[in-house]
């Protein structure tokens, strides 16, 4: 984990850069094996992402429900961590600041999203807790719990809209709409960008902030950084790494409750195609810094944003670019480290066989 | 009680469960050398689509087999090319090669389906055993199937013979137990791990082309739809043990063949609890009886 976090900042740009750069290039193959002008296809995927001021208000809410998720993981890494459970979380999220709007619909506008979002945050915080105490009180791997947790928690989700909570009469799975005082408002005139979107940007120096500035963030480092130690010096080692889950949860829940009180409007079922596992990549590519990873969130947004306007056969080939990108990009970023890691060794050992023949 | 309902249940928790009987064993291979495969979904999609590509473009079932095994074995391939020799963590390449394997398969239904698009493959045919089949329940159940869901359960029973009958197997488990030692007593643990990972690819891709091949005879997006995911949660369920394993999946199959035929069997559970239910009881089993079963000590560690 801890060379996942970067040394320089420079240098893990560089590399971070180059690893998109040639995920860039083996996409442009595969687009051109299967019969497309990789150019045309870029340019086309440009200019629906950024093309006008809608192009540009689209990308950034395809960039909300990946950064935020990836902020979280970032954190848990820090405490040496894994949350491989964002997509679930996102998902209950989702739920938790759904139940809001239809338990409690007489709440008035702001009080009403806010504490729609406050139940999407617990919910997501709650759905990584549990993990968080069986590793820290029994020693039980979190990535496995984490991921278990992924499958109940879409699974729970389905349920409530399929049940309780379809509307009445109708065979498609989704919630009521919403009511305008659970809606996140639009911002941008002419584009559909809501206040969700501001939430995500200010996420990003709170987690700098947070990890940096604070004890905490202090304290789950030196977990992460060394487990027995830390426990030597008094830290609450289990009591960080439950919190550190946590919170990584309720990153991911504020993502899908932002995603269903912002850009859907309603819950309803599959509304995330795994950004929670997308977030994973991110975070990493970002090497755990809050702008590298707002950096990545921001290219992938633009990737899946952009992939609709690909001029392509058949609809799945575009939606399935972005991620594959996505996935070249972290292949290529752990090619780099193990041989930046690899080159690192044997100039050490290099020198420590020139400094045994000067004895 | 309905007994033919019961047996009809009972015979298709045996089938649903014979793609992950392939991958959970192939993964208990694996995790007992050390290697934790999160990337089992990824093989068992890349066998789907390739099993379906190989036997579309040979017209042959033995040889969509092949292609399988081949687009399981690619995985781990990469993901041993990334762990062992770029050193990456198990984890992270785990999760990136599922990303990475969904994608490419469902822009391949496009440009390598594209033209074959509806066109199904052979599929594969029961075979009746003699005398066995004609059993009332168990004949069903048990002796009527596809020739791979025989071929399964042998499996099982070799698997269990190479961890713990054989030097090999010894090799195996003290590569994930104790790297260190195992290297310091000659084993070659490297070695170990990379016959162990591609041999859980192969499995695993057989695994997902029975889904396709035993199936529709068709490829569709995310065929696999988190089935590595169960046989991933088998192999902790059955406390890294072959027949705990094979024990693990046919109870969590049962679920599912049981949400199939809830309304033939009377039941009025919500059928999303019965999804969810193999992951609850395998965080139920790991929170309650823990130090009972373990993983491999070196599991997802490298060397």
């Amino acid at each position: 984990v801890k060379s996942l976090a970067a040394a320089s900042t420079l240098r893990s740009l560089a590399i971070s850069t180059v690893a998109v750069l040639l995920a860039l290039a083996s996409g442009a193959l595969l687009l051109g094996a299967a019969g497309q002008n990789p150019l045309l296809s870029y340019a086309g995927m440009a200019s629906t992402a950024f093309g006008s001021a809608f192009a540009i208000g689209t990308t950034l809410i395809k960039t909300t429900p990946r950064l935020l998720p990836a902020l979280g993981i970032a954190l848990a890494l820090r405490a040496g961590l894994w949350n491989i459970g964002a997509e679930g979380q996102i998902y209950v999220g989702a739920a938790g600041g759904v139940a809001v709007a239809l338990y409690a619909p007489q709440l008035p506008f702001p009080l009403g999203v806010a504490l729609a979002l406050i139940a999407a945050m617990a919910a997501g915080g709650i759905w990584a807790l549990l993990p968080g105490l069986l590793r820290a009180y029994r020693g039980i791997s979190e990535v496995i719990t984490t991921l278990m947790m992924v499958y109940i928690g879409i699974q729970l989700t389905n349920y409530l809209i399929e049940g309780p909570w379809l509307v009445p009469g109708s065979t498609w799975p989704a919630t009521p709409v919403l009511t305008q005082a659970f809606r996140l408002p639009l911002i941008w005139p002419g584009t559909l960008v809501n206040a969700g979107v501001i939430i995500a940007a200010l996420a990003v120096p709170v987690l700098g902030f947070i990890v940096g500035r604070t004890n905490f963030g202090l304290w789950i480092r030196a977990v992460g950084g060394n487990e027995r130690a830390s426990a030597v010096i008094g830290l609450p080692v289990k009591w960080l790494m439950v919190a550190a889950l946590a919170a990584s949860g309720a990153f991911a829940g504020l993502a899908g409750g932002i995603e269903v009180l912002g850009a859907r409007g309603r819950l309803l079922e599959g509304f995330s195609p795994g950004y929670g596992f997308e977030a994973i990549a991110i975070a990493l590519l970002g090497r755990l810094n809050p702008l590298g990873i707002a950096a990545a969130s921001l290219l992938f947004g633009a990737l899946d944003a952009g992939s609709a306007g690909l001029q392509v056969a058949s609809a799945g080939v575009s939606s399935a670019i972005a991620p594959i990108i996505e996935a070249l990009a972290v292949g290529y970023l752990l090619a780099g480290l193990g041989i930046a890691e690899l080159s690192a060794r044997r100039r050490q050992a290099r020198s420590a066989l020139r400094a045994g023949h000067k004895k | 009680v309905d007994v033919s309902a019961v047996t009809l249940v009972l015979a298709a928790s045996v089938s649903f469960g014979t793609p992950l009987i392939f991958a959970a064993i192939g993964e208990l291979i694996s995790e007992k050398a050390g290697v934790l495969n999160i990337e089992l979904e990824g093989m068992m999609l890349a066998g789907a689509f390739c099993g379906v590509w190989a036997a579309l473009a040979s017209g042959s079932l033995v040889l969509g087999f092949a292609g399988a095994a081949v687009g399981g074995a690619m995985v781990a391939l990469a993901h041993g090319v990334l762990c062992f020799v770029f050193r990456a963590e198990q984890v992270v390449s785990g999760v990136v090669l599922n990303i990475l394997v969904l994608g490419l398969t469902t822009f391949g239904i496009g440009s390598i389906f594209g033209s074959n698009l509806g066109r199904s493959t052979p599929t594969l045919q029961p075979i009746l055993i003699p005398y066995l089949s004609g059993i009332p329940v168990i004949g069903r159940v048990l002796f009527s199937h596809t020739i791979t869901v025989y071929l399964a359960f042998v499996l099982v029973a070799a698997a269990w013979w190479l961890i713990y009958r054989t030097r090999l197997g010894l090799a195996l488990q003290a590569a994930g137990e104790a790297p260190a030692a195992a290297l310091s007593m000659g084993v070659k643990v490297r070695r170990l791990r990379w016959l162990a990972l591609l041999t859980c690819g192969l499995l695993a891709g057989i695994g997902g082309g029975q889904l396709t091949l035993a199936g529709l005879g068709t490829f569709t997006q995310n065929v696999t739809a988190g089935r590595g995911f169960i046989a991933l949660a088998a192999v902790i369920f059955g406390g890294w043990w072959p027949a705990g394993t094979l024990g693990a999946v046919l109870l969590f199959t049962l679920a599912e063949a049981i949400e199939v035929r809830a309304q033939a069997l009377g039941i009025h559970l919500p059928y999303q609890f019965l999804i969810m239910a193999p992951y609850v009881v395998t965080i139920l089993a790991l929170a309650l009886f823990v130090g009972r079963s373990r993983p491999p000590r070196a599991l997802g560690i490298n060397d």
